[in-house]
């Protein structure tokens, strides 16, 4: 498992990093927006994938010393990935305005999580059908333009897709390991 | 002649105008009583120290509407932070920052507390200082993704007035009414077959009864100035006894010898006295009605000098400074609420108390009974409170009272009002006595489900007659919530053929 999960981040650097090559930034210039763009994202799904694989998955599915609920509180549980993701970019949202980021999904458990742009309709189906790839674009929104990037949120462990596909109040009941679930949008304001 | 008197009237006029101006542009930005320009009476409890204008208005003069939304949403969340984190906020202001929201923010902006909350408009204020009309859901939840109608079969029918007024969901807080609590708490007796609240149980279970009251005197200092002999004797069976906080413990608590004792000696101790050791009680007591004027984000009467400078005055003359502070500096705030300036119904006789620790606490005695019943009813006098001697719950606190229930069967005004809890073994005493009332589902899991079931405790607080007479029967009404949860998780046969 860890040799897989070294595989992977390994395979995320240095697609970061490719980007980064192909895009060269002077510090006068400063990193431009799909560079900054991808490494908060490698900086997120690094601490996604170790927090669900090696707490969630580790403990509720493979050991099962306890469980995890999205009713963290009353049932004394682990909190889900997906809201720990969710409470990181809302402690953020706190302290800046700079960027904002969200997990998303055409097939969300929470209507809340399903998309609510046109940019996030076109950004999350790109995604779904080519698996691998990230999509970016720019759209306005209240009156400010920003950068809007779409990783794929890909189920990295048992966990993912067995949730997804018991809970009551998902729209899709079928995810595989490996599948794109979802994506993860990253948006920063162009003109402050 | 008649000329003279008319450019003598526009003089007299242009003088008095600029002299009104003045006066009120000083009161405005350095100093003087402000009520006058009130724009509105505020909300509930905020009257209490509305006349402390910049507790809640902190911007700095002429700001951008942003700036200044954005300040008074830490105002509020000053006060109503542990209350909102408590709650676990359906909709927290930092869900509505991400742009991706911007299509609501033109609905109703979640970013702001005023969008809701817009304070000094009692005209268009409705229940917990709500300034929206009662259908708000619609504006969110009506559409798209986001249709309530489409999510839940069970919804299709209803209309958006009743979302938050039939005990079903709240805007901030549902930990009592989220879809799996309901299911998880579905299908059970209406009352338990032990029904006693932990916490009050723990903190009722009599604690070793001091022997010998006369014996035990004999063994703490008696050189006090002022012994007397009732005083002793209440004080002997009282907690501080137990706990060993003697006469000096409050009187002259920095004293270490009895020379000490007798030149500190304090007539009547303060209530920081009491804060001292009692800090949760404390708090808690300055964030509810009673105690909320000693609360201490409540802003000081401003400063003249201070605010001159922020004018720009950077060197005012001292004359002036006195001059102002003398005749037309800012009131002092009352440091305790009275029960005259109370805007609930109370008993005549009980008005013109200042509210204090010892207004329901006998310092000596501390009678934990009559805090917890009488204190209230000796003021309280709206029909809820003048039906609690007629009702069950009273019913089982005096069956308690006399040893034929057990410790924390019954029911006080403090049970529901000042619920306990535990904490480390210790019963914390939750001296807001508002905390679990607007709404007053949040009673629920504080109060009502330590004795009742869910679906019983839903009812009996969404039918406002039963209220009224202190849940004396049962509920006249049924709130579907936990029949439509269930039904989702365990369709029955016919749901199933459908």
């Amino acid at each position: 498992m860890y040799d897989k999960f070294k595989g992977l981040k390994a395979s995320v650097l240095a697609g970061a990093l490719a980007v980064g090559a192909m895009q060269p930034a002077t510090a006068e210039e400063g990193l431009d927006f799909q560079t900054v763009s991808d490494l908060l994202h490698l900086v997120m799904s690094s601490d996604r994938t170790v927090y669900t694989r090696m707490i969630v998955n580790r403990l509720a599915v493979e050991e099962k010393v306890i469980t995890a609920s999205e009713h963290f509180e009353d049932d004394k549980a682990l909190v889900l990935p997906a809201q720990m993701f969710r409470f990181g970019s809302e402690m953020v949202a706190e302290e800046t305005d700079a960027f904002s980021y969200s997990l998303l999904s055409l097939w969300p458990i929470n209507k809340q999580n399903a998309p609510s742009t046109p940019l996030e309709i076109e950004g999350l189906e790109y995604l779904a059908e080519n698996p691998g790839e990230n999509f970016y674009g720019e759209e306005e929104l209240g009156g400010e333009k920003y950068f809007t990037a779409f990783y794929p949120d890909i189920s990295v462990a048992e966990a993912c897709s067995k949730c997804h596909n018991e809970h009551k109040d998902s729209p899709r009941t079928d995810f595989k390991g490996g599948d794109v679930m979802g994506g993860v949008v990253i948006r920063i304001p162009m003109d402050s | 002649m008649k000329r003279l008197n008319t450019k003598l009237f526009w003089a007299v006029w242009a003088l008095l105008s600029i002299a009104g101006a003045l006066y009120a542009a000083k009161t405005l930005y350095v100093t003087g009583d402000r009520t006058v320009l009130l724009p509105g009476e505020t909300t509930g409890v905020h009257h209490q120290f509305e006349i402390s204008c910049h507790t809640c208005h902190t911007s700095d003069d002429f700001e951008d509407v942003n700036s200044v939304r954005k300040d008074i949403n830490k105002t509020c969340v000053t006060c109503h932070k542990d209350e909102l984190k408590a709650s676990n906020d359906s909709h927290p202001i930092k869900k509505f920052k991400n742009p991706r929201m911007a299509d609501f923010w033109e609905k109703i902006d979640g970013r702001f507390c005023t969008s809701c909350h817009a304070e000094h408009s009692p005209e268009a204020t409705l229940h917990a200082g709500v300034t929206l009309q009662g259908d708000f859901c619609v504006a969110c939840h009506s559409e798209g993704d986001q249709d309530v109608r489409q999510n839940r079969e069970s919804h299709a029918e209803l209309t958006f007035d009743t979302c938050a007024s039939s005990g079903c969901h709240n805007y901030h807080d549902n930990r009592a009414l989220y879809e799996d609590f309901l299911v998880k708490h579905g299908n059970m007796p209406w009352v338990k077959e032990e029904p006693v609240h932990l916490p009050a149980a723990l903190s009722r279970t009599p604690s070793e009864a001091v022997a010998d009251i006369e014996t035990y005197l004999a063994t703490v200092d008696t050189a006090l100035p002022a012994y007397d002999e009732t005083i002793a004797h209440d004080w002997a069976a009282s907690a501080h006894a137990a706990g060993d906080v003697g006469c000096a413990g409050c009187h002259a608590p920095e004293a270490t010898n009895e020379a000490e004792i007798e030149t500190q000696w304090v007539e009547a101790p303060s209530e920081a006295v009491c804060a001292d050791c009692h800090r949760n009680e404390a708090k808690t007591f300055a964030l509810g009605r009673h105690g909320m004027r000693r609360h201490p984000e409540i802003a000081d009467p401003r400063d003249a000098k201070r605010s001159l400078k922020d004018l720009g005055f950077s060197d005012p003359p001292e004359a002036m400074v006195r001059l102002i502070e003398a005749y037309l500096a800012d009131p002092d705030a009352p440091q305790a609420m009275s029960t005259s300036e109370a805007r609930v119904s109370l008993k005549p006789e009980a008005h013109g108390q200042d509210l204090t620790c010892s207004t329901c606490h006998d310092p000596h005695a501390q009678d934990l009974d009559f805090a917890a019943v009488d204190a209230c009813l000796s003021c309280h006098n709206d029909e809820h409170s003048t039906s609690y001697k007629d009702s069950t719950h009273f019913a089982l606190w005096f069956d308690e009272k006399d040893g034929l229930l057990p410790p924390g069967s019954g029911v006080t005004c403090a049970t529901c009002h000042m619920p306990q809890s535990e904490k480390g073994g210790k019963v914390l005493t939750n001296h807001n006595q508002n905390d679990t009332l607007r709404p007053n589902e949040k009673m629920i899991r504080a109060t009502c489900l330590s004795c009742h079931s869910l679906e019983f405790a839903i009812d009996a607080l969404a039918d406002p007659e039963l209220v009224k007479n202190n849940f004396s029967g049962q509920p006249n009404r049924h709130i579907e919530s936990i029949d439509w949860a269930l039904r989702r998780v365990e369709p029955t046969d016919t749901d199933a053929n459908q």
